[in-house]
């Protein structure tokens, strides 16, 4: 087990039983792929926004930068994989090895978060959130409109998936054990950057960037740092879904990406990793499951309910002679479902938020911190000025 | 030059939508240092109340001097039902999250905006659009060189007339000088006796009820609705209202205007470089580097002075 340095409410868990859950975590990556290919499907997915989650975690929840445009960092990985081994790219003819592209994505992916952090280090808060949105909406009009590169909004289709030994990885159980592995291997990396002198220096620049610019910390070198290494771990997401989904085009890499991965990090908890597991479990799993035919076979055998609900509605009419329609019948239930997800979606956020507004899996520095009411901090500003 | 003179008005036209949104969101920061990204459904849900009473009279077909009766009562219907759904959300999403982590509020925000909006496309619509009836004369007047539909006349005087409505409120009013009270200090307000709950639910009221103008007034122009509408314009308004310094009125108006018309003639006055020939997406871009030119030399936005250090 790799990593020692563990804190928040797992601290708390006795050490036997903390090893136990990872060992039952770990064990699940080769019991998951026993499954049917569309839940693995979804796990892969899940695992997906876990690394994603984490990478933005590296921005948000470390260096307190709120970036809505991380999707743009998701396209550059993706589309680094797509044009340099897509058959249909315009402007590369050779198709280079996915391994090979693998390193190059995730140090364009640093570069372009260093790009695009450099014009918005003078702002905060909600300024960058804006800014940063707008990042992402522009990457993904230049994705559209660069044609001659990006094959515009036909998007780059038939990537191919990468080789194992000379042996083409075609089966998405492959695609979830390597996702698992790029999520251990994230977590390891920000952990120990979190617990290391970068990370106390990102701490103090997310409390108090004036201050910490004082305490002599270069504020600009570690807020570009939070970004490329962010943008970096974005691309590594996106650089392994493209294979995994052969086809990309800019309707894949809207502002619902990024409101997705801030979501997920914020519900699961800002800062701890169990959090962005639940949060990308609830926030992803779920829709996804939505769509499911286990679902759509388990809301056909709800016939009983359906009459149950339909003699409520005829009561109902008769008593106030409104004019209620009856419920759809049960098999249509689960289509209906997989077209509200949204819905669902959008409601779930507000519900676990309003419930939990720290999120699933606080971290205990933060739960302490927002012990004391905002309004405590507004007064003793306020008196002090 | 008359070519010159219609973008200039297409801009206005646009910037006038984009200010009567932005007031809302501006309204709201300055309250509750929230954006509000719910605001766009607000404005959805207010422009499909319009359509509602526009349909019910007849559509099309209302003629004379009915047309100006329809359009009132659709202007009413809409801030009506953007004012009742913004109460709602302020308490059903947003007040149990008053002392929160920041962040909290935010995600609650967008969450009320992904299901509103798919509640109204997929749940009611089947994804598909409606067609905004156009009962205003498709008339042109002529000043000179420049050609200006009634339509766009009706659009830019009534959203200016509602702003200056909005800025008598909120100087000389009760409940306008309360507004202003809570976002300058919530703890003192309250200790000088303002009821801020009261304060906050007012400023999503009247923030509701431009969007709601702003959403019929959108689809008379561009005849088109749907439940997804909202997004765009709210993250344009939203922009506006950055750029003229979030938390403050005067900056949303400017900052609106600034905005219609940066995208619009902006895109015009690049394509006349030779070679260079930008389809209508690059309104975005230009709108978004705009904002971003603007933050990097004054980053708290034209008339901003507040800056909120916390993410």
């Amino acid at each position: 087990m790799p990593g020692t340095v563990r804190r928040a409410t797992w601290d708390r868990v006795p050490a036997g039983l903390r090893s136990l859950a990872w060992l039952a975590l770990s064990l699940s990556v080769l019991v998951i792929p026993v499954f049917d290919d569309t839940w693995v499907r979804m796990f892969f997915l899940v695992g997906l926004y876990v690394v994603l989650g984490m990478g933005l975690n590296v921005v948000v929840g470390f260096a307190g930068l709120l970036d809505l445009g991380y999707v743009a960092f998701f396209a550059a990985g993706a589309y680094m994989v797509g044009i340099w081994s897509s058959p249909v790219s315009p402007a590369v003819d050779t198709s280079l090895s996915f391994w090979l592209i693998l390193p190059l994505a995730l140090v364009v992916g640093a570069v372009v978060g260093v790009l695009l952090g450099m014009p918005v280090l003078p702002l905060r808060g909600d300024y960058l959130a804006i800014v940063t949105l707008g990042f992402g909406e522009i990457v993904r009009i230049l994705v559209v409109n660069m044609t001659n590169v990006t094959n515009g909004s036909q998007g780059l289709y038939n990537i191919p998936r990468p080789d194992i030994a000379y042996r083409e990885v075609d089966n998405v159980q492959a695609f979830y054990v390597m996702i698992v592995l790029a999520a251990f291997g994230t977590w390891f990396v920000t952990t120990r950057l979190r617990d290391s002198r970068i990370g106390r220096a990102w701490e103090a620049i997310r409390e108090d960037e004036d201050v910490a610019g004082a305490m002599g910390i270069n504020t600009t070198k570690y807020k570009l740092m939070a970004f490329a290494i962010g943008a970096s771990v974005g691309a590594l997401g996106g650089a392994i879904y493209a294979p995994f989904i052969t086809f990309i085009s800019p309707e894949s890499f809207t502002l619902l990406v990024s409101i997705n991965v801030l979501a997920l990090v914020i519900i699961g908890g800002m800062g701890s990793t169990q959090g962005v597991v639940a949060g990308s479990l609830i926030l992803i799993g779920i829709p996804e499951l939505l769509q499911f035919s286990e679902t759509r076979d388990a809301l056909e055998q709800m016939g009983w309910a359906r009459d149950g609900l339909n003699g409520a509605i005829h009561a109902f009419n008769t008593v106030t002679t409104a004019d209620v329609s009856d419920l759809p019948p049960a098999d249509e239930w689960g289509e209906k479902l997989a077209v509200y997800r949204f819905i669902v979606f959008g409601a779930l956020l507000v519900v676990v938020m309003v419930l939990r507004p720290m999120g699933l899996f606080p971290s205990r520095r933060r739960t302490l911190e927002f012990e004391y009411p905002p309004e405590a901090e507004v007064a003793g500003g306020g008196g002090g000025s | 030059m008359s070519f010159w003179l219609d973008q200039l008005v297409n801009g206005l036209t646009t910037g006038s939508i984009y200010a009567l949104i932005a007031l809302g969101y501006t309204m709201v920061y300055g309250v509750l240092q929230l954006i509000n990204f719910a605001h766009g459904e607000v404005f959805m849900l207010g422009s499909f109340a319009g359509f509602g009473v526009i349909v019910a009279a007849g559509g099309a077909d209302v003629s004379g001097p009915m047309v100006a009766l329809v359009i009132l009562l659709a202007l009413v219907a809409a801030g009506a039902a953007s004012a009742a759904s913004a109460t709602a959300i302020e308490r059903l999403a947003y007040r149990p999250l008053r002392n929160a982590p920041r962040l909290a509020p935010l995600i609650s925000a967008i969450g009320v905006s992904v299901f509103l909006s798919h509640l109204v496309d997929d749940g009611f619509l089947n994804g598909e659009g409606r067609y905004y009836p156009q009962v205003f004369p498709a008339d042109t007047i002529e000043i000179g060189a420049l050609t200006i539909s009634y339509l766009q006349v009706f659009l830019m005087a009534s959203s200016v007339a509602m702003m200056l409505g909005l800025s008598y409120f909120i100087r000389s009013t009760r409940t306008g000088k309360s507004i202003r009270a809570v976002s300058e200090n919530r703890e003192n307000a309250s200790l000088m006796g303002i009821d801020v709950n009261r304060a906050i639910v007012a400023t999503f009221i009247i923030g509701a009820i431009m969007a709601g103008f702003a959403g019929v007034l959108y689809g008379l122009f561009y005849s088109t609705i749907r439940g997804s509408m909202g997004f765009l314009p709210g993250i344009k308004a939203f922009t506006a209202a950055v750029l003229g310094g979030i938390g403050s009125i005067p900056g949303a108006v400017v900052g609106g205007y600034c905005l219609g018309l940066t995208e619009t003639v902006g895109r015009e006055l690049l394509n006349e470089i030779p070679g260079v020939n930008l389809p209508n997406e690059w309104r975005d871009v230009i709108a978004f580097g705009l904002l971003v030119v603007i933050l990097i030399f004054r980053p708290t936005g034209i008339f901003g002075e507040r800056v909120s250090k916390r993410a």
